[in-house]
């Protein structure tokens, strides 16, 4: 890339985030020190305008670095949670901060992994460029990416899928996969994953591996998981449960408060 | 050895082709379109929009006519019918009850229907033949500079959003959080389908213009493994393939260029095809 075309994106992309400040695109965060993760008040959410809510007037508060479990029958509203943290259902009521400000798209420090990632079947992509992508959440609108190698390699490492790089997305086993959205989201530079039952299709091995990487390995992330598998609790440090529109704590490790709502 | 005497003769008739002018010319042309059809192309194959890029290239009819009649430049009245096909489709498919499929069916017909029409009202078909089934080989300097304009936007364009249109073909649901636009990423994609089908038509035909964005691009998919190697072949395709097809009908006069350009495009893909079985 000459000199010459990387000022006029530059200038692009600085001249079209001006005009279009509603569109945050990769808006780069500050990040202050926060000791509370998620924060959340009478928060009440409907799929559809003016359709009953799905949970209402729920209170929780999640520290920096907690493991948080969200379990709840099918249907309670552990995946709108997640959705309304990671900024996808701007219709809610109620109070959410995720590090001190509102749940919006395009921040970097938030990864959100759907139950069922709607991946386009026909595209053609190698793990290593689904895991290079998680760079884009630092690169504005026209900007040439760097893809910062030494961070994809060593995602892939954590995630044990060095040998896989080159290999299809679309012949990766649904383990295999949903360990590259995990190296994906670390890429990103995440510290808040908000995982929608990320064990649901793995295997005894992978799920090892992505508990691993999330509850060792000293990484510091705030997770906070939708699961049905309430045998692991141990593994968390706190279980929130939804049941019937109202959340409430079943188990918080030493130290963090007890929350009821 | 009178196999050998037509091999020689055959051979000999290919290459005068390419010492006459309105030949080259009409391969530049191509190229220039085959270009900016394969890269797009590579997007409407794998976005599973190749239904829209069909309506894109019929629907510009009624602007071309509507232009001739008036007397201003068919480029503009092919551009203006483009964009607002792609805004009915938006606004159509946007209402309760209509899938996207089903407005871009009653587009494509609608805007095509009306292209007849004023065929009819201008009492003279033959005047328009040469847009319904192109006329590469009479293509003027002034086209050629369509094309490249065209040619550059697209290209230039689609360098830019490159990374965000990739992300939102395979994964929309990142893209949106990551603030990417999808939607607005796919207005850009129909706007500039429309750009390139609007060159591409003079070549081809407002008929066969959807075979240079999709046959190629199918043909990319078949070979390559990730996004740039789909579009290289895809332009390796429809040059390639387009040439043979110019050859063809330079030597067997009589097939029209636009439908052995479009042939042409095509033997890439069965060959890879049958190869892949």
């Amino acid at each position: 890339m000459s000199p010459h075309t990387s000022n006029l994106r530059r200038l692009l992309s600085e001249a079209f985030t001006n005009l279009l400040p509603a569109m945050p695109y990769a808006a780069p965060e500050s990040k202050e020190a926060c000791d509370l993760a998620v924060e959340v008040k009478n928060l009440s959410v409907s799929i559809r305008p003016k359709s009953v809510a799905v949970f209402s007037n729920i209170n929780f508060e999640i520290p920096i670095h907690c493991r948080t479990a969200l379990i709840g029958p099918n249907g309670s509203g552990k995946s709108t949670l997640l959705k309304t943290l990671a900024g996808l259902i701007p219709n809610y009521s109620g109070e959410v901060k995720l590090f001190g400000s509102k749940p919006r798209l395009g921040r970097s420090r938030i990864a959100y992994l759907a139950q069922n990632p709607q991946l386009n079947s026909d595209f053609p992509l190698q793990l290593k460029r689904l895991v290079q992508m998680g760079t884009y959440a630092h690169h504005g609108w026209f900007e040439e990416c760097h893809h910062a190698d030494e961070k994809v390699a060593s995602a892939l490492k954590l995630l044990e899928l060095e040998d896989l790089v080159d290999r299809s997305v679309h012949n990766l086993s649904g383990g295999q996969l949903q360990r590259g959205l995990l190296a994906r989201a670390a890429v990103q530079g995440a510290e808040i994953l908000l995982l929608d039952e990320p064990f649901a299709a793995l295997d005894t091995k992978s799920r090892e591996i992505v508990e691993d990487f999330l509850f060792h390995k000293n990484n510091s992330f705030t997770v906070i998981m939708a699961t049905h598998d309430t045998a692991d609790s141990r593994q968390f440090d706190r279980v929130l449960e939804i049941r019937d529109g109202s959340l409430k704590t079943i188990h918080a490790c030493a130290g963090h408060k007890n929350h009821h709502a | 050895m009178p196999v050998l005497g037509i091999k020689i003769t055959m051979l000999n008739n290919i290459l005068s082709a390419f010492q006459e002018d309105f030949f080259l010319r009409a391969l530049l042309a191509l190229f220039l379109s085959g270009i900016s059809a394969a890269c797009l192309g590579s997007y409407i194959i794998l976005r599973r929009m190749s239904f829209i890029s069909t309506a894109m290239t019929h629907s510009i009819l009624p602007g071309v006519v509507l232009a001739v009649l008036l007397g201003f430049s068919a480029y503009w009245g092919a551009l203006i019918a483009a964009l607002l096909t792609a805004a009915g489709i938006s606004w159509i498919s946007s209402r309760k009850g209509t899938s996207e499929d089903s407005a871009i069916g009653v587009m494509l017909s609608v805007m095509f229907a009306l292209g007849i029409a004023f065929m009819g009202l201008s009492h003279s078909w033959r005047d328009f033949t040469g847009l319904l089934f192109g006329s590469i080989v009479s293509v003027s300097a002034e086209d050629i500079g369509v094309i490249l304009g065209t040619t550059f936007i697209v290209l230039f364009c689609l360098r830019l959003v490159h990374k965000e249109l990739e992300l939102a073909s395979f994964d929309e649901e990142y893209a949106h959080l990551l603030g990417a636009k999808p939607v607005l990423l796919r207005s850009v994609l129909l706007i500039l389908i429309a750009l390139a089908a609007v060159a591409s038509v003079r070549l081809v035909g407002a008929l066969l213009t959807t075979a240079l964005f999709i046959i190629p691009s199918t043909t990319g998919v078949l070979i390559g493994k990730n996004l740039k190697e789909v579009m290289l072949w895809s332009v390796i395709c429809a040059c390639g393939g387009g040439t043979l097809g110019l050859i063809i009908s330079y030597t067997f006069q009589g097939i029209p260029a636009g439908a052995a350009i479009v042939l042409g495009c095509a033997i890439p893909y069965f060959i890879v095809r049958i190869k892949n079985r």
